[in-house]
Parts: structure tokens; C-alpha cells; sequence
């Protein structure tokens, strides 16, 4: 016998409920998430305005779906060929929400990073510059702006000695001596699936055990070239890192 | 612990992007079932077997549904008189060619316009192929189960036979002496058949279609949403388990790539509304010809589809529609990888 069968032996609305539920619980998740301001954890500010607006469609079905069940009618329509029993489908809609609603995401730290390939293209951002703009002030210029400025002309010589002041977590790569660090932000496109890591190394005063992974930096200093890992590149010499807290939103654009 | 968390923010992350996409898709083809009569698009398709493939093959513009909601269109459409090129180009179509599923794609791979171009390319490529293919069986009876055969308009026409009825096969009445009446077998299953209720476009109110679509849209999100859920689950285990660098190995073989993205899609049945977030979670270890087959293949052909094609299809015609497919799928996509990217 099949869940549904089960389900609507003890009362003939369950199905009827649990789908409601399944799409309730979704509703108030999405909700939840904009109202925590958690979304940016998960998906890129350009989105927002879909997934808030699908929260609130899915509430208005749920309270709609409410008002029928209460009056004791039923759902119509055909039943759609279905991969799974139908009961399955609103158990696991259900449970997802709940779960969603019990653990809070937390943004992507340094592991994260180093399994995406931080070392194999830290100079590289995937988005194809429409327009380049030498800042006037280069001091101005946060991580993904050197980067970027970088992937369009990457000849370190150029930026020595200029001054540099940006933020981001600290990832201890393998490929790094022990003075330096990666400085390291993640960028989104769309959501934290497609998300993936960009870095400057940090030549820093003394050893990186001083400055734990995943902890936030203030690094301020001027751009040097140095060689490593066999590849001259641009380095950060680091005239003062100043431990910060955790951004509210960790992503750059 | 800290896997298993970024993990999960990542499947949450792909449900929240998703979830909008699934459900505006969900309520189109709600809106389109109940109030567009396809009857009166039909008379205008024009004729001539590739044009009318490619015409068929455009048609998801007009009826942006996904693999779930393509085939019932698709059946209603054969039951309404659509030539076979029309139907299959249809079939074939209609999940990828439609304004949602193209928004989507292009939200997910904003940074690699070429992924959406092609997606676009491929599908109507090969759509319009397949149908073209199909458009040589002039009568579409003998694939199609026999009450979708039957609920067809035109009467069956039995072509004069070119040689003795002595030297053909069949089953025969002996009716006049020297003239004996062949049975078409599927002539005689579809008449045997109860006759599947055709749904015609029913005299309702406003209210009561009200009703019918948010009924149908709940039913459809909780089965699509549901797919969406473990779709989103095994890719977030795939990421978070399985070991970078056997992923890379695998996903940065010209051939194994696209090899193992086509078994994926075919296996994972994810709607195609929302399976451009889906791949943007293997895009930057996979190449592009295997996103590209995943996208282009999968809302064709996939597990749940398959069973859908069975309610329209006879298994003879599913598996034609299979080896063309995913012939033509692995060609264009490794064409992609070796000579576009």
C-alpha cells in the first residue's frame, strides 16, 4: 500500500494537508531568510526580489489551500504521472523546510575555498570585463577590484609600490611559504553553488600561525613582486593586518 | 561538520534560486492548460515536413512547460490532429526553447553566455531533426499506444496493398472469396481500447478555473519541488563527498565529461525549469560540452520522462527517440569540447 493510500485512510484531507504544509513551511523559510537577512547568505542581491516574491506566493496558496481544507473540500483536478508515490514528494518538501528552518547556513570558509581551486586560479575572476577602470586611487581598490584589474593586465611590475588597502579571510594555501597568507574573498554570480574563491597572497611580518584561517583582515600595506610557487606574481607586503569581524555579507559581486 | 554544513548552505542555496523559477513555470503552464485552446494554433503550422518540425519545435515560446508538463501538451496535441513532426519537435523542444527555461539558464550562467546560446542551438538542432526523422512515418498509429491512437481525429486509411494478400503477413477475415480483409492490429487494440476521455476545453467560470489552477500548481510544485529537492541533495553530496580530484578527472575529459553528465541528467529527472542551477554547481569542474550535455539532453530524455513518453509512445518509437537523441546530444556536445571551447 502506498503512503498516500496509508495517509488517506486516516482521513481523507491528510494528503490534502501535508501538501499544504510542504508549501506553508517553504513559504515561511524563504520569509525567514529575508527577514534575518540570511538571503545573501545563499543567493546573489539580484535575486532577492524572486525568491521573496515566490515566499509570498506560496503563502497566499498555502492560506487559500487552508481556507478549502477547513471547509472540507478536497483538492481536484488530474492526478499528474508521478516518479514517486505522491505521498513521498510532500514528506520530502516538508522535512527540507523544517530542516532549512532548524540549521542555519553559514557562509563558506577557508576549506571551502582551497577545495575550489583558490590555489589552481587565484588570479583569475570568471566574469569577462566589459569596461576597465584604472582607479585613480588604487588604495581604493577592494579584493576583487585588484584581482579584476589584474585578470585584464596582469604584468605585476605595473603595481609595485603601489599602496593597497583591502579586506577578506585569511586561507593558509599548502603552496605558500610559511610568511605568507591568502588573502581571500568568495564571489557569486547566481547562488553559493556557483560560488568560488579570489586571492592575493600577504607577505606577512612573521609566521601565519599568528593569524589563524578563516579569520577576517583589514590588510593595509603596498603592492611588491615577488616570486612564488614558480610564478612571479603580485603580493601584498603587509604593513598592518588588523583582525575584523565577519562581514554580514561575506560575498562580493 | 563544517563539509556537512557548507553543504547544506549549498543545497539551500540552490532550492532558494530555484524554487521562484519552478513555480512561475508551474503557474504558465497552469494558465495555458486551462484558458489556450491549441486547437486553433494547429490549423496555422504549415506543412512541409522540416518546416513544420521547426515550427513544432518553436512552439514551447506559446506553451513554456517543462519535461513534466511537455508530454501531456504533446499527447494532447497528437489527439488533435498535429502531424508527426510537429508533435515530436514538440516533445523534443518545448522543456528547453521556452522563455522561462532560457531566463533561467541565463540567470544561472550569466558569466558563460555560450552555454545559453548553445543550449539553445543544440536543442532545436536536434529537435528539429528528430522530427524531421519522424516526419518519414506519415502516419504516426504504429508508435502510439493504442488509446492515444485511437483518440486521434483522422480515420486510419489502409493503403491498397502493392502485392497478393497471399504474401503478407497479418491477421485476416475471409470476407468475399480471393478478397480476404486484413485487421490492422492497432486499428483493432485502439478500437478495443476504452475510449480515453478527451479533455476538452470544459464551459466553466472564472472561479472555478481559479480553483482548477491553484489545484493543479499545488499538485505540480509538490512533484516537480519534490524532484527539485533530491536533485539538489545529491549534487550537494556530490560536491561535499566525493574528493575534488576525482571529480576533475572525470570532469575534465573531453569524452568521460560529457559520458558522465548525459547518465546524470538521464538518472537525476530534474525539471528543466530549474536544472540550469543544478549544472552551475559542476561548473567549475566539468567542461562545457558535458554542462552543455547535461542541459540539452537531460530535458529530453530522463527516468521520469521516460515513463510519461510510455503513456504516449509504444517502447519501439521511445527507443528511436532515445538513440537519435542521445546520438545526436553526444556528437554536438563533443564537437563543442573539442573544436568551440
Amino acid at each position: 500500500m502506498t503512503l498516500a493510500k496509508r495517509l488517506s485512510q486516516v482521513s481523507p484531507l491528510l494528503p490534502d494537508w501535508m501538501d499544504t504544509l510542504a508549501l506553508g513551511a517553504w513559504g515561511v523559510l524563504m520569509m525567514k531568510y529575508w527577514l534575518t537577512g540570511r538571503l545573501g547568505l545563499l543567493i546573489h542581491p539580484n535575486y532577492f526580489g524572486l525568491t521573496i516574491g515566490a515566499g509570498l506566493l506560496l503563502l497566499v496558496m498555502t492560506g487559500l489551500n487552508l481556507q478549502k481544507l477547513l471547509r472540507g473540500k478536497p483538492q481536484i483536478g488530474v492526478r499528474h504521472f508521478t516518479l514517486f508515490p505522491p505521498g513521498w514528494m510532500s514528506m520530502v518538501l516538508l522535512v527540507s523546510a523544517l530542516l532549512g528552518l532548524w540549521i542555519t547556513p553559514r557562509p563558506f570558509a577557508s576549506e571551502t575555498a582551497l577545495e575550489r581551486g583558490l590555489q589552481d586560479s587565484a588570479l583569475l575572476t570568471r566574469a569577462q570585463p566589459q569596461t576597465f577602470r584604472p582607479n585613480a586611487d588604487p588604495a581604493a581598490r577592494s579584493l576583487i577590484d585588484w584581482v579584476r584589474t589584474l585578470d585584464v593586465y596582469p604584468e605585476p611590475d605595473a603595481y609595485s609600490g603601489q599602496p593597497v588597502q583591502v579586506q577578506g579571510f585569511a586561507v593558509h594555501t599548502p603552496n605558500l611559504p610559511d610568511a605568507y597568507l591568502m588573502l581571500t574573498r568568495f564571489v557569486i554570480t547566481c547562488c553559493a553553488a556557483d560560488a568560488y574563491p579570489v586571492g592575493l597572497p600577504v607577505k606577512l611580518p612573521q609566521s601565519r600561525q599568528a593569524y589563524p584561517p578563516d579569520q577576517w583582515f583589514d590588510v593595509s600595506g603596498q603592492m611588491v613582486t615577488e616570486t612564488l610557487d614558480d610564478r612571479r606574481q603580485l603580493v601584498i607586503a603587509a604593513e598592518t593586518l588588523q583582525g575584523i569581524p565577519a562581514p554580514r555579507n561575506p560575498y562580493a559581486y | 561538520m563544517y563539509r556537512l554544513n557548507s553543504g547544506f548552505t549549498l543545497f539551500l542555496s540552490l532550492l532558494v534560486e530555484a524554487i521562484p523559477f519552478l513555480m512561475f513555470g508551474v503557474l504558465v503552464s497552469g494558465l495555458l492548460l486551462l484558458f489556450v485552446d491549441e486547437r486553433r494554433l494547429l490549423q496555422i503550422l504549415p506543412k512541409h515536413p522540416l518546416l513544420a518540425a521547426l515550427a513544432g519545435s518553436c512552439f514551447g515560446f506559446l506553451f513554456p512547460v517543462c519535461e513534466c508538463g511537455n508530454v501531456p501538451v504533446a499527447r494532447r496535441l497528437i489527439m488533435q490532429g498535429a502531424s508527426a513532426p510537429v508533435a515530436v519537435g514538440f516533445l523534443l523542444a518545448a522543456p528547453t526553447i521556452n522563455p522561462v527555461v532560457i531566463w533561467a539558464t541565463w540567470t544561472a550562467f550569466r558569466d558563460q553566455p555560450e552555454i545559453v546560446v548553445f543550449r539553445v542551438i543544440f536543442s532545436l538542432t536536434i529537435a528539429t531533426v528528430v522530427a524531421w526523422v519522424f516526419s518519414a512515418q506519415a502516419d504516426l498509429k504504429p508508435f502510439l499506444q493504442p488509446a492515444v491512437a485511437l483518440a486521434m481525429p483522422k480515420p486510419l486509411v489502409i493503403p491498397p496493398p502493392s502485392q497478393p494478400p497471399l504474401l503478407q503477413t497479418g491477421t485476416f477475415f475471409l470476407d468475399q472469396p480471393g478478397q480476404p480483409l486484413q485487421i490492422d492490429p492497432v486499428t483493432l487494440q485502439a478500437t478495443t481500447m476504452p475510449a480515453c476521455p478527451l479533455p476538452d476545453a470544459p464551459k466553466i467560470t472564472a472561479w472555478a478555473r481559479f480553483r482548477m489552477l491553484l489545484d493543479n500548481s499545488v499538485q505540480e510544485l509538490r512533484e516537480l519541488g519534490g524532484v527539485l529537492v533530491l536533485g539538489s541533495l545529491m549534487a550537494a553530496l556530490i560536491q561535499v563527498a566525493v574528493p575534488r580530484d576525482i571529480i576533475l578527472d572525470l570532469g575534465q575529459g573531453p569524452v568521460t565529461s560529457v559520458v558522465a553528465m548525459m547518465t546524470l541528467s538521464g538518472v537525476i529527472s530534474i525539471c528543466s525549469t530549474v536544472d540550469s542551477f543544478f549544472a552551475l554547481s559542476f561548473a567549475s569542474t566539468f567542461t562545457s560540452g558535458a554542462l552543455l550535455a547535461f542541459l540539452v539532453f537531460g530535458p529530453m530524455f530522463d527516468l521520469k520522462n521516460l515513463g510519461l513518453l510510455l503513456t504516449v509512445f509504444k517502447g519501439r518509437a521511445v527507443f528511436y527517440l532515445f538513440v537519435l537523441i542521445s546520438q545526436l546530444a553526444f556528437l554536438l556536445t563533443l564537437f563543442m569540447n573539442f573544436w568551440l571551447s
